[in-house]
């Protein structure tokens, strides 16, 4: 009998019960979605990486790695396996403005990928294995020839095979590049003997052209004669310089592998963890990212939600006083009451977080999933959902939470005795406010003192509304302040920073003096980056040459820094490493000399974290270094061709490589505008209706004493709207300030500057107006309807 | 003068397929200034018919002549007027709002009225002028019922609509009210009709009309009637 009167009950209140289930799914929802979202990203993208052997260190050296080499790494303790390994950056021939990155695994058992369709790895094989996704996008498929073009030498070939690899899970060119775009670039592997026939032919072809030369005529060069001037040993040395990275997997700490590596070979080499590869760092970065949303904003919601539950079950309690004293007086026991009661807030704490947990689901798998956000981000076979384990007690806690809520407001009705209980609920009396002291509360209108009371009166309740309002605020200026700042820094890096046409990528073998003459030949800026030691941290050292003003070092207010020759600067995130004015010391890799320079300055960095300086300072320090791009003003077309060049990317298809990034963040604000709107629409409306009900005996008496509609709807909306004033003053500087931190959490990554748009401002105080005044409109609705009769039955 | 007058005004509520006729074909005319007591058992329809003539509700048929103009076929906002300019009203449990103080519920209907009186000098005839400034859940019952009429009065309205409004006193303290209103409508010229079942209070009425399972039964007219001292409560 009990169950059917809790249903009834329920029923009678569905206003109360459906916003406060929507309130927990909303909260439960957001917080499992972003939680579930970046766990998901570590699970799936560790599987990933374990699969395809992506490597835990690479080992970088421009004169190459020997097989010895090799053998001697592999023998030290600690290290699994290792392999010499290739990736470089090389156009495909006949297509306009398409390359790939062309890798080789010598030893194939590090940094290796799996097959999606046609042959499997074969290192016999005369074949490419292409990316899956950069075939799909320009229309390749298993059987098709690509030829590529490699320091000269055409390595030509069928396609046996499609491929996902871990190596270039994030498939960007570089650093610079912040989103893959498979349209033009993408990645492909070839066995190590098809790069030895490459690296033959190379030979060949040079010992034609010196053949020439000396005199030879043409008709007698063929290639047993060319055959002759290299051996076996010379090719062995061309395939040492070509492979200028080492892979292993190892669980050895960066330091101790890099002096056993020294010990080994006897030289510094540049040692870099996965965590300072593109791959790794963005994957783990995104993880991070969204461990730093989860964190907070979700929180609020999952708050908001269990404080409106508090009021809304304590309302409910007292509204149910009555029957709760005739329960008593029928000779029900307390234990057996407060079970019938204490099951609402279990049935909405279970129908809640059930809910939550698909809208959960909803929400991580819109953006980690094939065809979700991160599809276009993230080239991976198995897309899941993994739960972080704390998720788990935060549900049954929110359960229990909710259970004990309503046990807690329903054992104050029940104590003493059952008289008690039956006697109705009076309100708590009235007392003077602060406020009545003044002069000015006597001139003010009724309406005004009756909703300055009423607030005084129910606290909880307004506080409620007020945080409602404030929350609604936050999620509304964080969401789009968000877009605003990144909208900001795009534009801070296309017209700020970059102003050239055409970003020419240079080969990792380029000479620096042939770099430099290209350079001056077609004109225009460069800059070399190199990874160099600070304080035993691996940053980059970025030589910039930039008189042109094609690419600019900009300060912390976003003005350009012209660079002087006396120091160095550093990027805001190495801020605290050294004041103006400091020195400090650094060593490049590959090198045993150590530098100093003074700090002079400190510049946003727009990706990696870097230590900047002039190219005459570092010519005057003795620094080698080597051009890693030409910033030119020209087209890509009008640019001579050289074997130095590896790349060419245009400005505007780089810049076009952010509009996904933007697109991932607009669905992300998307995602928090509704729901703001949504929380905010639920907890005015559920306090809103709770204020009328609590007031329905007033608002009769008005009625009955000749006050239209349309004046008390006023008065209730006006409630509402002084509410909003108040909390869209005290929202909007927090929704900037939660912004600011969420930077501050997320400054790892990038170097961005908080930027608001007066468009932010205007929506998020218009939306959060106009939240309220729709919810005002409707609780006022409602008092259209009022049974005056009805409702001046009965004392207070 | 007839200020009010009923004729053939029907009430029916329906609540799903079953039909509750709670006044069924009712007609009678009340005068100006008169001292009227409706009476009847609990159920009788005169709170319905209270209802209708303070136009917190519509008749199902008939019409209601109230002051000259009919008020069975006005829109919400006309009733509204008409509660505000016409009538006044004193509940059984006061119904002052908790959160105005005592000046502030009288004063209140000078929003609504053009025709108000002074909220202090009302509150004074009806002797709480000490208390001014309190709220009413700082007054006795009584307290309450005298600002509740000091209120229903302080709108000037031609008539005064009183339901059981000694309902929730005690007898003591019920008489003092009754007394109370009794004079201060005279002093105002008003006329007063209370719905009760309190057969005592209509015995000092110029009007009794009897009611009983939704229709008139009798209206009668008392040459003298008594005066509240003199009846036995």
């Amino acid at each position: 009998m009990l169950i059917r009167k809790l249903l009834r009950t329920a029923w009678g209140y569905k206003a109360q019960f459906i916003s406060m289930i929507i309130m927990i799914t909303l909260g439960m929802g957001i917080f499992l979605g972003f939680n579930m979202e970046w766990r998901t990203i570590e699970v799936d993208t560790g599987r990933f990486f374990s699969d395809t052997n992506y490597a835990d260190y690479r080992l970088y050296s421009e004169k190459g790695f020997t097989f010895d080499d090799l053998q001697k790494i592999a023998s030290i303790d600690g290290v699994d396996r290792a392999t010499r390994y290739l990736s470089v950056n090389l156009d495909i021939k006949g297509e306009k403005n398409k390359s790939l990155a062309l890798d080789v695994s010598e030893s194939f058992n590090v940094s290796t990928f799996l097959v999606t369709d046609g042959a499997d790895y074969d290192e016999n094989s005369d074949g490419f294995w292409l990316s899956d996704k950069f075939a799909a996008v320009n229309d390749y498929a298993v059987g098709d020839t690509l030829t590529l073009e490699f320091r000269g030498v055409e390595i030509s070939g069928e396609i046996v095979g499609l491929i996902k690899s871990g190596e270039h899970m994030i498939c960007v060119a570089d650093k610079n590049q912040l989103m893959p775009d498979y349209s033009t670039f993408g990645y492909a592997y070839i066995t190590p003997k098809k790069l030895r026939t490459a690296v033959e032919s190379k030979m060949k072809s040079t010992a034609v052209d010196e053949l020439k030369k000396s005199g030879i005529p043409e008709a007698f060069i063929d290639d047993s004669l060319s055959r002759l001037l290299f051996t076996e040993k010379d090719i062995g040395e061309a395939m040492d310089q070509v492979y200028a990275q080492i892979n292993l997997l190892s669980a050895m700490d960066k330091e101790t592998l890099e002096d056993a590596v020294k010990e080994q070979l006897g030289r510094t080499i540049m040692v870099t963890p996965k965590d300072d590869h593109v791959v790794y760092q963005e994957a783990m970065g995104e993880a991070e990212e969204g461990k730093t949303m989860g964190s907070v904003l979700p929180v609020l919601f999952l708050l908001i939600a269990i404080l409106t539950m508090v009021t809304t079950m304590h309302r409910i309690a007292t509204k149910e006083k009555l029957q709760i004293g005739t329960l008593k007086a029928l000779g029900f026991r307390n234990r057996r009451i407060l079970r019938h009661y204490t099951a609402y807030g279990l049935f909405i704490g279970l129908v809640g977080t059930g809910l939550g947990m698909l809208l959960g689901l909803g929400v991580c798998k819109l953006v980690m999933s094939e065809n979700g956000m991160m599809g276009t981000y993230f080239d991976m076979p198995d897309w899941s959902a993994a739960t972080p384990a704390f998720c788990y007690p935060v549900m049954a806690g929110t359960v229990l939470l909710l259970t004990l809520i309503s046990f807690l407001s329903v054992r104050q009705q029940l104590k003493g005795t059952a008289a008690d209980a039956l006697r109705p609920y009076s309100p708590k009396k009235m007392r003077k406010m602060l406020l009545e002291r003044f002069r000015f509360w006597d001139r003010m209108k009724f309406g005004t003192k009756w909703n300055l009371r009423d607030l005084s009166r129910h606290k909880s309740r307004s506080a409620m509304t007020l945080f409602g309002i404030v929350g609604c605020m936050i999620l509304m200026v964080g969401g789009l302040g968000m877009r605003d700042t990144m909208a900001g820094f795009l534009d801070l890096l296309d017209n700020d920073i970059s102003n050239y046409t055409t970003k020419v990528n240079l080969a990792d073998n380029a000479d620096k003096k042939d770099s430099l003459s290209l350079a001056a030949e077609i004109g225009g800026d460069w800059e070399s980056l190199g990874g160099i030691s600070l304080d035993g941290d691996t940053v980059t050292l970025d030589v910039v040459h930039n008189p042109n003003g094609m690419l600019n070092v900009i300060d912390e207010s976003n003005r350009r820094i012209d660079l002087r020759d006396d120091g160095v600067y550093l990027c805001l995130r190495l801020k605290d490493r050294a004041q103006i004015g400091d020195t400090i010391k650094f060593s490049p890799y590959g090198s045993s000399e150590t530098y100093t320079a003074k700090v002079i300055g400190y510049n946003r960095a727009i990706m990696t974290e870097s230590v900047t300086m002039t190219a005459s300072l570092a010519d005057r320090l003795g620094i080698d270094y080597t051009l890693t791009a030409i910033y030119s003003e020209k087209d890509a077309d009008e640019l001579p061709s050289s074997e130095l060049i590896a790349g060419k990317q245009d400005k505007a298809q780089l810049m076009e490589t952010f509009n996904s990034f933007v697109q991932i963040m607009d669905s992300m604000v998307v995602i928090l505008v509704v729901a703001a709107v949504i929380l905010g629409i639920v907890v005015l409306y559920n306090l809103g209706i709770m204020s009328y009900l609590e007031r329905s005996r007033e608002l009769a008496t008005l009625k009955v004493l000749g006050f239209r509609n349309r004046s008390i709807g006023r008065l209730l909306i006006s409630q509402n709207i002084w509410l909003t004033v108040v909390g869209v003053i005290v929202g909007l500087p927090l929704g900037v300030g939660v912004l600011q931190w969420l930077l501050t959490a997320l400054a790892g990554e990038y170097e961005m500057k908080l930027m608001l748009g007066p468009l932010t401002y205007s929506v998020s105080i218009l939306l959060t107006f106009g939240v309220s005044l729709l919810v005002g409109l409707m609780v006022a609705q409602k008092n259209k309807k009022i049974d005056m009769v009805e409702a001046l039955k009965g004392t207070d | 003068m007839a200020i009010v007058q009923f004729e053939n005004v029907t009430k029916t509520y329906t609540s799903g397929d079953h039909e509750l006729k709670a006044l069924n074909d009712v007609s009678f005319t009340l005068d100006e200034g008169k001292f009227v007591v409706i009476l009847g058992p609990s159920g009788a329809g005169k709170s319905t018919l209270l209802n209708l003539l303070g136009g917190l509700d519509s008749p199902t048929q008939g019409t209601i002549t109230v002051n000259g103009r009919d008020i069975s076929t006005l829109s919400d906002n006309e009733l509204a007027d008409y509660r505000a300019a016409t009538v006044g009203f004193v509940f059984q449990f006061y119904n002052l709002i908790p959160t105005l103080t005592v000046y502030e519920n009288v004063a209140l209907v000078s929003e609504i009225s053009k025709d108000s009186l002074d909220a202090k000098q009302m509150i004074a005839q009806v002797g709480l002028s000490d208390h001014l400034h309190n709220f009413p859940s700082e007054l006795s019952g009584g307290e309450q019922q005298r600002i509740s009429i000091a209120r229903a009065l302080a709108k000037n309205p031609k008539i005064l609509l009183c339901d059981e409004p000694t309902g929730a006193l005690d007898s003591e303290t019920g008489v003092m009210v009754l007394k109370l209103l009794l004079s201060m409508a005279k002093n105002y010229g008003k006329t007063i009709v209370i719905v009760t079942h309190n057969q005592s209070i209509a015995k000092m009425a110029d009007v009794v009309i009897r009611v009983k399972n939704g229709r008139i039964r009798s209206v009668e007219e008392q040459a003298e009637p008594m005066s509240a001292d003199e009846v036995e409560w």
